[in-house]
């Protein structure tokens, strides 16, 4: 009877879940013609690898005293004289550097990259979750009363989540153009001038833009969830608020909220899901860049799988990638149970 | 209902044998497969419609022309495909290339070379630079019908203006002064925005590489060594660091911006100047006619230099007839062939039998600073590396971080350390038997 699905499972699921496994213990690539090798935990290594090496300022050979620079500061060698100087920093980049309590300490990884792409990750769930849910929630109470085209609004904030991300990416690119795009003008309009991010094209503000977009793109999806969430809810359980006297707020805090409970769980869990994936966008606008400030894991499993040709490194990111986000899956569902029944 | 089944039956199946039997090609007809990737739509529908020729004009081969959609600039996604059609050994027959992806797929032996098919006499009429882009270790692996050019546009009502000399010959090309010169008064110019369009939406991707590392190489600097293939202290020594100070200067100063909503900056007259490839030049005539003008590349101090390479037919080692595959190529190649999709794309005709019945780029036709550059070996073709994927990758992103404000050493020395770190991995990629 299941035969269908559970070979649906394996061909698509289990096997490229196990070929990933594999690879990255190898290190296989796209294109060449040289054989795959097994390498161990060398693609782990690379990945994770991270060192703080503390730095001395340059001794004036002439006076023994620290080298300053015009501004009284002293000088620093280049790190990539550094890590070149000593053989167990072989195969490290330049990170970033941090000065502590007058200490200058570089902080050098393997794939800085990654480990960038992790931090961006982990940054865009963590603001994402809520604030799309929030506004799912806000945009459901508001296509939830009886007023007159309800289902127009529906739709329309809906629509976004039909339409192909790529689409909606290049579109939003030109709403970000600095100079030219809506966004700016609109700001420029309501400020007279003063607030001009550069959005897209500065490190600073590059996530934040592509939060916004996918928060926009992607809120209609939970909206429609809690909306389900909320036609759910008795109207009995408002009937009796009401004759307590509560108003309209204590009808939401005390009623809405906890009668939300399970439809929030999923929007959470789901939402953290399919955060974690986020790659259309800034493979459209933005490429990871500018310094890395929007590269993301699954980004960079692509990126240095298939346009950097290592399958194997590639590989090991993603099996990083599920182990990660299967843990927080977890986690998750210890931490909000759903089975708990409310009346 | 059974007599109808009765009576549809075998009418059902005798229209099934039919269909096979129209689908069945005759015996001899040879069947192959291209690939070719997005271009704009009248070089598309010109390709389309060549094929079609080559196919009504004989009877023995049939090519099926597949179109991959790729993305705007330089193919990126026509480029992922490939790469994973070859490592699941689906390529076509005929595959269309762009250059300097050659390295990489030669070296992996996903190519036939073509020099026993090409005559002598054929080879002595193909553009040199088509040739050294299509060589790798030795032998020929593609065969362009074009070469590229990349030079600049003005408008000669503005530059005269502005009071600019006009260059009309690579030979008295603009230095960098004169360069920096006729931006600033370009900029002062009210009827502009901005002084030169650099085509900063196509993103960071193959045309930095492309545009700009002839930028480092008119510093004196390189993307790698040609010799020893390594990028420790050529693209993080001093030239290169010298070339993207300018190239970030050129923003800096408000002579370019960094975001161009889209193609047109030069059209529409935003911009007083373009930088381009040629696939901008036709539309740009139509705007301007005789007031649009191409001006050689900027001799930078070093020397002079410019992009060349461009896409190309080739033949994959999965091909199963190889012979049918070069007849096509050779009707791909004929002078009239070229001409018919140089007139729409407005690349370089590749032979120099084509150059000469060409008006657009014969001498004194208004393309021929592309084939000036060319042919006087200023342009020079991106590096002849199998690692080349990693090289322009390392390339265009420390370019884009650096344009948007990153530390210009830090990323460049990142460059090298990826492109290092790339033929470490591949252990030096060793030339294959």
């Amino acid at each position: 009877m299941s035969a269908p699905a559970l070979i649906g499972l394996f061909l698509f699921v289990a096997m490229p879940l196990f070929g990933g496994v594999y690879w990255s213990f190898t290190n296989k690539r796209l294109i060449s013609p040289l054989p795959t090798e097994y390498i161990g935990f060398q693609n782990y290594q690379n990945l994770l690898g991270l060192l703080v090496v503390r730095v001395a300022p340059e001794i004036d050979e002439a006076t023994g005293q620290i080298q300053m620079n015009l501004e009284g500061n002293p000088v620093y060698p280049r790190t990539r004289t550094v890590i070149r100087g000593d053989p167990a920093y072989k195969g490290y980049r330049y990170w970033f550097t941090a000065d502590i309590l007058g200490q200058r300490y570089v902080v050098i990884a393997r794939d800085p990259t990654f480990l960038r792409s992790l931090i961006n990750t982990f940054l865009f769930v963590l603001v994402i979750v809520p604030g799309q849910g929030g506004l799912a929630l806000i945009m459901a109470l508001l296509v939830n009363q009886r007023l007159r085209g309800r289902y127009v609004f529906r739709t329309i904030y809906f629509s976004p989540v039909v339409t192909s991300m790529a689409v909606l990416a290049i579109v939003w690119t030109f709403l970000y153009n600095p100079d030219q795009g809506l966004i700016n003008r609109f700001l420029s309009a309501i400020t007279f001038g003063r607030l001009q991010p550069d959005w897209l094209v500065s490190a600073d503000s590059a996530l934040l833009a592509i939060i916004i977009l996918s928060a926009w793109q992607a809120a209609g999806f939970q909206m429609i969830i809690f909306l389900a969430g909320l036609q759910g809810i008795p109207q009995s359980l408002y009937e009796a608020a009401q004759i307590d006297g509560g108003n309209t707020w204590q009808q939401f805090r005390h009623v809405t909220i906890p009668q939300l409970r399970n439809t929030t769980i999923f929007v959470i869990i789901s939402t953290t899901i399919l955060a974690f994936r986020l790659f259309t966008q800034v493979d459209v606008m933005t490429k990871g860049g500018p310094q890395d400030a929007t590269v993301t894991v699954v980004f960079h499993a692509v990126d240095t799988g298939f346009r950097q040709q290592k399958i194997g490194y590639g590989s090991a990111v993603t099996v990083l990638f599920f182990i990660i986000v299967v843990s927080i899956a977890l986690m998750q569902r210890k931490l909000l149970r759903s089975d708990i029944e409310l009346e | 209902m059974n007599r109808t089944l009765r009576y549809l039956t075998p009418i059902l199946i005798l229209l099934l044998l039919f269909t096979f039997a129209a689908i069945t090609p005759a015996q001899d007809m040879a069947e192959l497969e291209l690939w070719y990737h997005g271009g704009t739509q009248e070089e598309n529908d010109e390709t389309r419609a060549q094929v079609d020729r080559f196919n009504a004009m004989q009877d023995a081969i049939q090519v099926n022309f597949v179109e991959l959609a790729g993305s705007l600039v330089a193919g990126t996604g026509y480029n992922d495909a490939v790469n994973a059609a070859a490592v699941a050994g689906d390529l076509p027959c005929i595959l269309d290339l762009d250059g300097p992806n050659l390295y990489n797929y030669a070296w992996a032996g996903f190519l036939a070379p073509l020099d026993d098919y090409m005559s002598d006499e054929l080879r002595a009429d193909i553009l040199p630079s088509l040739i050294d882009q299509g060589l790798y270790n030795g032998k020929i692996y593609a065969m362009g019908q074009y070469d590229s050019g990349l030079a600049l546009v003005g408008r000669v009502s503005l530059l005269e203006e502005a009071g600019v000399r006009i260059p009309t010959s690579i030979d008295d090309a603009w230095t960098l002064d004169e360069f920096n010169d006729a931006l600033a008064s370009l900029k002062a110019l009210e009827s502009v925005q901005y002084a030169i369009d650099l085509k900063m939406n196509y993103g960071a991707g193959e045309w930095y590489t492309y545009a700009f590392s002839p930028v480092v190489q008119g510093f004196g600097g390189d993307l790698i060594d040609r010799d020893t293939l390594s990028a420790e202290g050529v693209l993080n020594g001093p030239e290169a660091v010298a070339a993207m100070e300018w190239i970030r200067s050129l923003f800096e100063n408000g002579y370019a911006t960094l975001t161009p909503p889209d193609d047109n900056e030069f059209i529409n007259g935003n911009a007083a100047m373009g930088f381009l490839g040629h696939w901008m030049a036709t539309g740009y005539y139509e705007a301007f006619g005789d007031d649009m003008v191409v001006l050689p590349v900027v001799n930078f101090g070093a020397r002079q230099a410019t992009g060349m390479g461009s896409w190309a037919w080739s033949i994959t080692t999965q091909c199963e007839n190889p012979d049918a595959a070069w007849a096509f190529m050779e009707f791909m190649l004929a002078p009239d062939e070229i001409l018919s999709i140089t007139n729409v794309n407005a690349a370089v005709p590749g032979r120099f039998s084509a150059l000469a019945m060409s008006d657009l780029f014969g001498e004194g036709g208004r393309m021929n600073i592309f084939v000036q550059q060319l042919e006087s070996g200023i342009a020079i073709p991106r590096p002849i590396t199998p690692g080349y994927p990693a090289v322009t990758s390392a390339f265009f992103t420390a370019m884009d971080n650096i344009i948007k404000g990153g530390d210009i050493q830090t990323e460049l020395d990142a460059a090298v350390d990826k492109i290092e770190q790339d033929i470490a991995d591949n252990d030096g990629y060793p030339v294959q038997g």
